[in-house]
């Protein structure tokens, strides 16, 4: 059977993880910088407040005056989403992460193992913890799995049998639905509200009226649809992380931090020669909150130029002076069946003696021996804070 | 088990280049007449720095370009926030 793992309000939840006390107050996810002022997912307190998910800031804030808003953290979600994937997979299941918040597994290879269904979603719910407050739902088809989730109480599991799918599917709201907001308003003006009352239509009709999205809704709430699992190959990641002694802002510094991370990261053991597939770069901002972007690059590569390449022009959507980068190489394959290069490029001999050159300094001084001068702000009047050093370890 | 890179120690920090170091500094009247114990040849250049006034580490200094009888040529500021001098190549 297909289960679906889900932990309402993820985002929120990742971000009040250092303010637990906040839990019980009405809070909201602030709206990312330069996007539309829509409030995030709330908390329970918030909705009590008469605040909605995707609710105007103003009209959010004239609700609910006490509302508090808490800062997107998108670097911070996406770690704390792949530390339960891990713990997840540590227990024995093959998950395929949706997004952060939500993710399938196939329950038959440990159900023999557990000791039955119910048993092998425990596993799957005791290794999330209860502190995240997840809910599984477990059916014959990966939406009637989301559905069952969707409704199942903190910490517990439901699961629907297949020939009872249409049935239990029948009272649930539209919004399960993967429609876009127009659709959705269009089927509420016909007076269609319940994933019943659009199944109970005929196929035809609804094709002829919304198109193919409506057609694969129309299956979806009949209880049909995909019942197969991908589950991912869990990733092996290196990172590297800078600290910076003031807060940056500057793309240049940004970007030459980034180039200075990169040969850290590429001279890293663990490598061991594989390549990576994607990378990602993420800041912690200066008044809290934090930034990620990531890169799945074409073919993958270890060079470094190229690498930059791939980041370097997203760090000029950085929102606010960075405290801190963060670079992480992803998905590494093995580097078999790379081309090697025909002619050396320019200077390579040099680089390679160069680099013997810092390991015998690191080997006869210690391994913080090496840094680079990295410019930080050249047209500073404080002459302390126009260049950095970074710890070099090629 | 082996730990998740991720869970690992990577981070370090980068560092300041030229901070600024306490100097030991004879100024009776306000212009340096020894550094460290060795008097003060001329004073080639002087000028103040003025920063950060909206934040809550303002930077007020007064630097002197100076010539030691030495021959040496160093840089001096008189911090007006901390009221102490300082040594730090200009």
């Amino acid at each position: 059977m297909v289960a679906c793992l889900m932990i309402p309000a993820f985002t929120l939840r990742a971000a009040l993880r250092g303010e637990p006390e906040l839990r019980a107050k009405p809070v909201a996810l602030a709206p990312v910088p330069g996007t539309q002022p829509l409030v995030g997912p709330c908390t329970g307190a918030a909705e009590r407040a008469g605040v909605r998910p995707g609710m105007r800031l103003s009209e959010a804030l004239a609700t609910c005056p006490g509302l508090h808003l808490v800062e997107q953290d998108p670097a911070g979600v996406e770690a704390e989403w792949e530390r339960i994937l891990r713990r997840v997979e540590d227990a024995g299941l093959a998950v395929e992460p949706v997004q952060p918040g939500c993710a399938y597994f196939e329950t038959r290879g440990i159900e023999r193992l557990a000791g039955g269904v119910q048993a092998a979603v425990q596993r799957a719910l005791d290794a999330v913890g209860e502190a995240w407050e997840p809910r599984v739902g477990v059916a014959d088809r990966r939406f009637a799995a989301l559905a069952a989730a969707s409704v199942a109480p903190a910490g517990r599991a439901l699961v629907v049998d297949d020939e009872e799918t249409e049935l239990f599917l029948a009272p649930l709201p539209l919004h399960l639905l993967p429609l876009g907001p127009d659709r959705r308003e269009e089927l509420s003006g016909l007076g269609i509200q319940k994933l019943g009352e659009l199944a109970r239509l005929p196929r035809a009709a609804v094709a002829d009226r919304l198109g193919g999205e409506g057609a694969e809704a129309w299956r979806l709430a009949q209880g049909e649809g995909d019942g197969r699992v991908s589950p991912r190959r869990p990733p092996a990641e290196i990172g590297e992380t800078l600290e910076f002694p003031e807060p940056v802002a500057n793309e240049l510094t940004l970007s030459r931090a980034l180039a200075a991370l990169l040969d850290r990261l590429l001279t890293r053991e663990e490598r061991g020669g594989r390549i990576p597939r994607r990378i990602s770069v993420s800041a912690k901002l200066v008044g809290g909150g934090s930034w990620w972007r990531a890169a799945t690059l074409r073919e993958p590569t270890a060079e470094p130029a190229r690498l930059q390449q791939a980041l370097a022009p997203k760090l000029s959507e950085l929102p606010a002076p960075a405290v801190e980068l963060r670079l992480e190489l992803g998905e590494l394959t093995e580097s078999v069946g790379t081309q090697s290069e025909l002619v050396r490029p320019r200077g390579s001999r040099l680089r390679s003696r160069l680099r013997e050159g810092l390991r015998q300094v690191r080997a006869a001084v210690g391994i913080d021996a090496v840094y680079t001068v990295v410019e930080v702000a050249p047209w500073s009047r404080i002459p302390e804070t126009r260049a950095i050093l970074v710890p070099r370890d090629d | 088990m082996v730990a998740h890179p991720r869970d690992q120690g990577d981070s370090r920090a980068a560092r300041r280049l030229n901070e600024p170091r306490p100097a030991q500094v004879e100024a009776a009247t306000g212009i340096p007449a020894a550094v460290g114990g060795v008097a003060v040849a001329s004073v080639r250049e002087e000028w103040r720095v003025a920063d950060r006034w909206w934040t809550e580490e303002p930077v007020r200094r007064r630097y002197f370009d100076l010539v030691l009888e030495t021959g040496e040529n160093v840089a001096v500021f008189y911090d007006l926030e901390q009221e102490r001098w300082f040594r730090q190549k200009a």
